[in-house]
């Protein structure tokens, strides 16, 4: 054998010792771990091409994405961690031709379209906010904000997988779950719409309150938190509103304003897309805030104050990396939070109860909105 | 990476527009706005806004974010995609629909009640990208809220949305 011979066969023995398995693809695990989170991305330069990004808040590593189609709202996790439901649209071509509105099912193993449901081509298109889509107490029912701008809510059987009622809630917007059978919308003059749902998925009752909220003088946010059976909106000037949903009925219980008498006057506020979260089994709520006048009600902020909801005191103020547009904290015993801002795409990390900072994740999309925990 | 500095300095730039707010005075109505018809319904709303600021400076460029008809709009301006502050771009449908900002233009020192409506029908023009909230409402205050792509159920066009503009409807009173 010559020496190039001898050498090519060397080179080959090499390559053949060092050969990798067949080309393979990642699978995850079947129930996303706690510590992971979805950024949902509304893709604001090209609203055609929507995503969800899955990152792991522990090794800061980008895992894979789900691409969510026209103006991508947002994520919603089955309860049990089996399936993700995408409340999607899609035109036939492209930017034109007939609109499609589905559900998208994925396996959250495999980042993998699994099926949809075909639901009315009414889904509301508007900057993505967690009440735009939500499961009923018991995860049986997706519920799904229409506006066109006649104002509804889809209401699709998981367990079916069938689109089976659509719910008028004329002057009304949202969706706030309160239990297995019944949802609220809020008003335009500040009032509630409790709706109840029977097993068919169609409505049983319809009841409005009362405006509970002052939206003229003080509106609330549309960005609330629920911890149990009270969900929590602040006003733009930071005053607490918590609704409380017993035996049928809401109500608002006694307010309270997240701020002092100093640091309203040093104009402090309450801020950002995703502006509050919650730890349920901390009892803490954890506020974006910032300084600004009235109408910053957007701006994002470079502190997250924390809340003690049963002492309705605050027990820390975090000072964030970046800005802050957008928080979450994720449900386990040792959680984290996550911070992003849509005019950024650095996802920030930190010890949510300590509030130190962990690390951050670049290049996450490129106008993240709201944050998911699985 | 040139693009990559535009990127940041365009996100500072917004940024910096977001984050010091100018006043606006006046009255916000829902706003339907249709072929021929433009009812308007004014709202007084009760919240005091900020008072003017006197050191504003006075924008006459309708492709800038400072510009003083813009203080209630959410999205790209369509003079920078090839239509004005009141014409859409060619081959986009005008919303039917849309939301209302009553501005001070301090070029006059008046106000006036300004329709945003968003053009419609091809992909998001991506540039000169605005967003100021004075008087901006929470979603379930539809007419009075810039969140909302207005382009929904705007006929053949129905939802993709491509840039706003910011029509004067009338003098505000």
């Amino acid at each position: 054998m010559s020496k190039v011979g001898m050498l090519l066969l060397a080179c080959l023995s090499a390559t053949a010792a060092a050969a990798e398995p067949a080309a393979t693809v990642v699978t995850l695990p079947q129930l996303t771990p706690p510590h992971w989170i979805w950024v949902n991305d509304f893709v604001f330069p090209h609203m055609v091409s929507g995503k969800a990004i899955l990152v792991d808040g522990d090794a800061g590593r980008f895992v894979g994405e789900l691409n969510t189609g026209f103006g991508s709202m947002r994520v919603v996790p089955s309860l049990d961690g089996r399936v993700i439901y995408s409340p999607e649209t899609y035109f036939s071509r492209g930017t034109r031709g007939e609109r499609t509105d589905v559900i998208s099912l994925y396996d959250p193993a495999h980042l993998s379209f699994i099926s949809e449901i075909q639901i009315p081509p009414k889904r509301s298109s508007n900057l993505p906010m967690m009440a735009n889509a939500q499961l009923t107490d018991d995860g049986r029912f997706l519920l799904v904000y229409n506006f066109n701008p006649g104002q509804s809510i889809t209401v699709v059987d998981t367990q079916t997988r069938k689109f089976v009622a659509e719910i008028e809630s004329s002057g009304c917007a949202l969706i706030y779950p309160t239990g297995k059978r019944s949802f609220f919308s809020i008003c335009a003059d500040g009032a509630l719409l409790n709706t109840v749902i029977d097993d068919t998925g169609k409505v049983k009752s319809s009841d409005r309150t009362e405006p509970v909220f002052d939206v003229e003088k003080d509106p609330v946010t549309e960005k609330a938190v629920r911890v149990g059976d009270t969900w929590y909106f602040v006003s733009f000037s930071g005053v607490m509103y918590p609704v409380k949903a017993e035996k049928g009925s809401l109500t608002v219980q006694p307010t309270w304003s997240l701020l002092s008498a100093e640091e309203k006057a040093a104009k402090w506020r309450p801020g950002g897309l995703q502006q509050l979260a919650v730890h349920t089994g901390m009892n803490r709520l954890y506020s974006i805030m910032h300084q600004g006048d009235l109408y910053t009600h957007k701006d994002p902020g470079r502190e997250v104050w924390v809340y003690d909801l049963a002492k309705r005191a605050r027990l820390q103020k975090i000072s964030m990396q970046h800005d802050a547009g957008s928080i979450q904290v994720s449900r386990d015993a040792h959680p984290l939070m996550f911070s992003i801002f849509i005019e950024s795409n650095v996802l920030d990390i930190y010890d949510a109860t300590s509030g130190k900072f962990l690390r951050s994740v670049t290049d996450i999309g490129t106008t993240p909105t709201v944050l998911v925990s699985p | 990476m040139k693009w990559l500095d535009q990127l940041v300095e365009g996100r500072a730039r917004s940024l910096a527009k977001r984050t010091s707010r100018r006043s606006m005075v006046g009255y916000l109505g829902a706003l339907l706005v249709g072929a021929a018809t433009v009812p308007l319904l004014p709202v007084a709303r009760g919240a005091t806004p900020p008072a003017p600021d006197p050191k504003a400076k006075k924008v006459d460029d309708p492709t800038s974010c400072d510009y003083w008809r813009h203080c209630a709009i959410d999205g790209y301006l369509c003079g920078c995609c090839g239509g004005t502050q009141d014409t859409c771009p060619p081959g986009t449908q005008m919303s039917a629909v849309t939301w209302v900002g009553t501005c001070h233009n301090p070029l006059d020192g008046k106000d006036y009640v300004i329709s945003y409506n968003d053009c419609c029908g091809k992909a998001t023009c991506g540039r000169c990208m605005c967003n100021r909230n004075e008087r901006d409402t929470p979603l379930y205050i539809p007419f009075q809220s810039n969140d909302y792509n207005w382009c929904s159920g705007n006929g053949k066009a129905n939802v993709p949305y491509h840039c706003s503009t910011a029509r004067i409807v009338a003098a505000a009173k």
